[in-house]
């Protein structure tokens, strides 16, 4: 454990000089966000109406929030460099030293997350309570009781985003699976709360990685129940204890398709 | 005691093929051709622990596919193959722990640290504790002479520091195998002349076995003691340095000055290589003439100047190369 603690380390410390380049990124966040704002709040006719069970602030905080997630959670790392290492054989001087190669890049990618969802975060607040306000009943221990099922979704949706990576041991491009996960994530997950679904769509949403990855934090967030929190969160170990099978069997099984270029 | 050992191991890899052109590609998606290709054809053999080995061939001649059979980067399609009693293929990661790598042409350090942290790094890697991890560094500080840039950033080294480097972090967990994987690639002379000569000291002092690729001749001849050299898969040559240069193509190089007016003996199992006046250069087929039947031949009184020197390393792997299948000669 000690070598992926000090592999995550070592890129939170990279990941610390390219600050400029996600304060660049906020930009697209503030965008979305002032559309969202605008959108919904033509879609509220009445203060204190529901919508899906959602208050308009609750709705709003909601998609900030998802979105926060959506924006923290963007790696090059697992949607890029993963299908790069195995298309270019890179992966050959990586697998050869102790660690499992899925872990030391699970490792790296919470280094960089970490990073960009704390950046993230202080900018919803920010924003959010600018634009929309404090979210009602919220309590700082909720935030508290959260964190772990944020970083269960960040580190299931890395899961998820690996395992189509690593895809390319069999097929030349994994990049239109990982855009259909991401847009997937994107739509139903981040701009919508599930509950806008209909009733016979709900279970199979529940059924995805969205409900774990964006859906369940935000939902906790914005309306926290021990009930809730007891569901998401077991929803998210069984995820993450499925996605992790699933990551390794793949990691498996291409590991013996492994053709390295030049040798 | 053997260290590596290699039996008719063999790799094919599937390649893919496309006629040319919009046409082909187009083609190619309905109707998709793949080649089989042989990169390494049953090849077997061991190294001695301690010992410093050439693995050299031509490009495409399975040097590299069979180092990463042989550190379990590759499953073999058959053969067998053990390095330090352990089964690459089946314990890689507990391999890891007793070998290490150098690949000259790809980088293993992280290059926003420096590396006295990169050590560190590689040292928490390979489950140092903080103590073994420092004295190790000390160590091999020292050895390779790090100590004006350790704690510079690897992205500001000059190539031959960052190779050096590399080196250090392959040997920080006291790896009892190093694959070297073309270590001087790109560097100077002087630079090239520096790592081999740490090379050596490290083989000497620390007893590690080396498994060394490169296409620089100087590497192997003033590293290695034994040679292997493989041609489109397959073993083609299995010998000691020393009789790889003295006795495998039997000829020697005369450079020799004459008086303008001497008169060149022709002899048997002389080829003239260059002739300019009294300026000749021969090789000698010592199987067929002695070099002192060769001096015999030229009166002394008109030589004014002479070397005899060996074929170049250079040009007997060159040779092997070309008579690629003639193993059975060798």
């Amino acid at each position: 454990m000690r070598k992926y603690v000090v592999i995550y380390r070592a890129v939170f410390i990279e990941n610390l000089q390219y600050t400029a380049n996600i304060v660049m990124g906020f930009i697209a966040y503030l965008i979305l966000s002032v559309v969202f704002l605008n959108l919904w709040g033509y879609m509220y006719d009445a203060p204190g109406e529901l919508i899906a069970g959602y208050t308009k602030e609750q709705m709003i905080w909601y998609v900030m929030i998802t979105e926060m997630i959506w924006f923290g959670a963007r790696s090059s790392t697992v949607r890029e460099q993963v299908a790069a290492d195995i298309r270019g054989g890179n992966i050959a001087y990586l697998i050869n030293k102790p660690y499992c190669y899925p872990f030391y890049i699970l490792a790296k990618y919470t280094g960089e997350w970490n990073i960009q969802l704390s950046m993230y975060a202080g900018l919803t607040a920010v924003v959010g309570c600018m634009m929309v306000g404090a979210l009602p009943n919220f309590h700082w221990s909720t935030l508290a009781a959260v964190v772990p099922c944020i970083v269960l979704g960040m580190t299931i949706h890395a899961v998820f985003k690996i395992c189509i990576s690593m895809l390319s041991f069999w097929i030349e491009d994994a990049k239109p699976f990982q855009w259909l996960y991401d847009k997937l994530i994107l739509v139903v997950g981040t701009i919508f709360p599930v509950e806008i679904f209909s009733a016979a769509v709900q279970p199979v949403l529940k059924l995805t990685p969205i409900y774990t990855v964006c859906y369940g934090p935000a939902k906790l967030i914005v309306d926290f129940s021990v009930e809730k929190y007891l569901e998401i969160l077991l929803a998210q170990v069984l995820y993450l204890a499925f996605g992790s099978v699933i990551l390794l069997w793949i990691y498996e099984r291409g590991g013996r398709k492994l053709y390295v270029n030049g040798g | 005691m053997k260290v590596i050992e290699a039996e008719d191991l063999s790799k094919n890899f599937r390649v893919k093929r496309k006629e040319k052109g919009m046409r082909g590609s187009i083609r190619s998606i309905f109707h998709p051709e793949t080649e089989e290709i042989c990169a390494v054809d049953s090849v077997s053999f061991g190294v001695e622990e301690g010992e410093i080995l050439a693995f050299i061939g031509p490009n495409g001649a399975g040097k590299s596919t069979t180092i990463k059979m042989l550190t379990g980067i590759l499953y073999p399609d058959s053969g067998h193959v053990e390095v330090l009693g352990i089964d690459p293929v089946r314990k890689r990661r507990q391999l890891a722990y007793q070998i290490g790598t150098v690949f000259g042409q790809k980088e293993q350090l992280w290059t926003h640290l420096t590396p006295y942290d990169n050590f560190r790094f590689f040292g928490a890697i390979y489950d140092l504790d903080n103590d073994a991890a420092e004295s190790r560094i000390a160590e091999l500080a020292e050895i390779f002479e790090l100590g004006a840039f350790i704690n510079t950033p690897v992205r500001n080294l000059s190539l031959g520091q960052r190779i050096r480097c590399e080196i250090v972090a392959s040997l920080i967990h006291r790896p009892k195998v190093l694959f070297l994987d073309e270590p001087t690639i790109g560097l100077d002379p002087v630079v090239k002349e520096n790592i081999r000569v740490l090379i050596k000291q490290m083989n000497r002092e620390l007893h590690t076995t080396i498994f060394l690729t490169s296409h620089d001749i100087g590497d192997i001849e003033k590293l290695c003691k034994r040679i292997v050299i493989v041609n489109a898969g397959q073993i083609v040559l299995d010998d000691s340095m020393e009789h790889l240069k003295y006795h495998y193509l039997n000829k020697k190089i005369v450079e020799v000055k004459l008086q303008e007016e001497a008169l060149w003996p022709p002899m048997e199992g002389i080829t003239i290589l260059k002739k300019k006046g009294g300026n000749i250069k021969f090789e000698v087929d010592t199987a067929i003439l002695k070099i002192n039947d060769v001096l015999r031949g030229i009166n002394a009184e008109h030589i004014q100047d002479i070397n005899i020197s060996n074929i170049p390393l250079e040009n007997i792997i060159m040779e092997i190369y070309r008579t690629e299948g003639r193993a059975d000669r060798l």
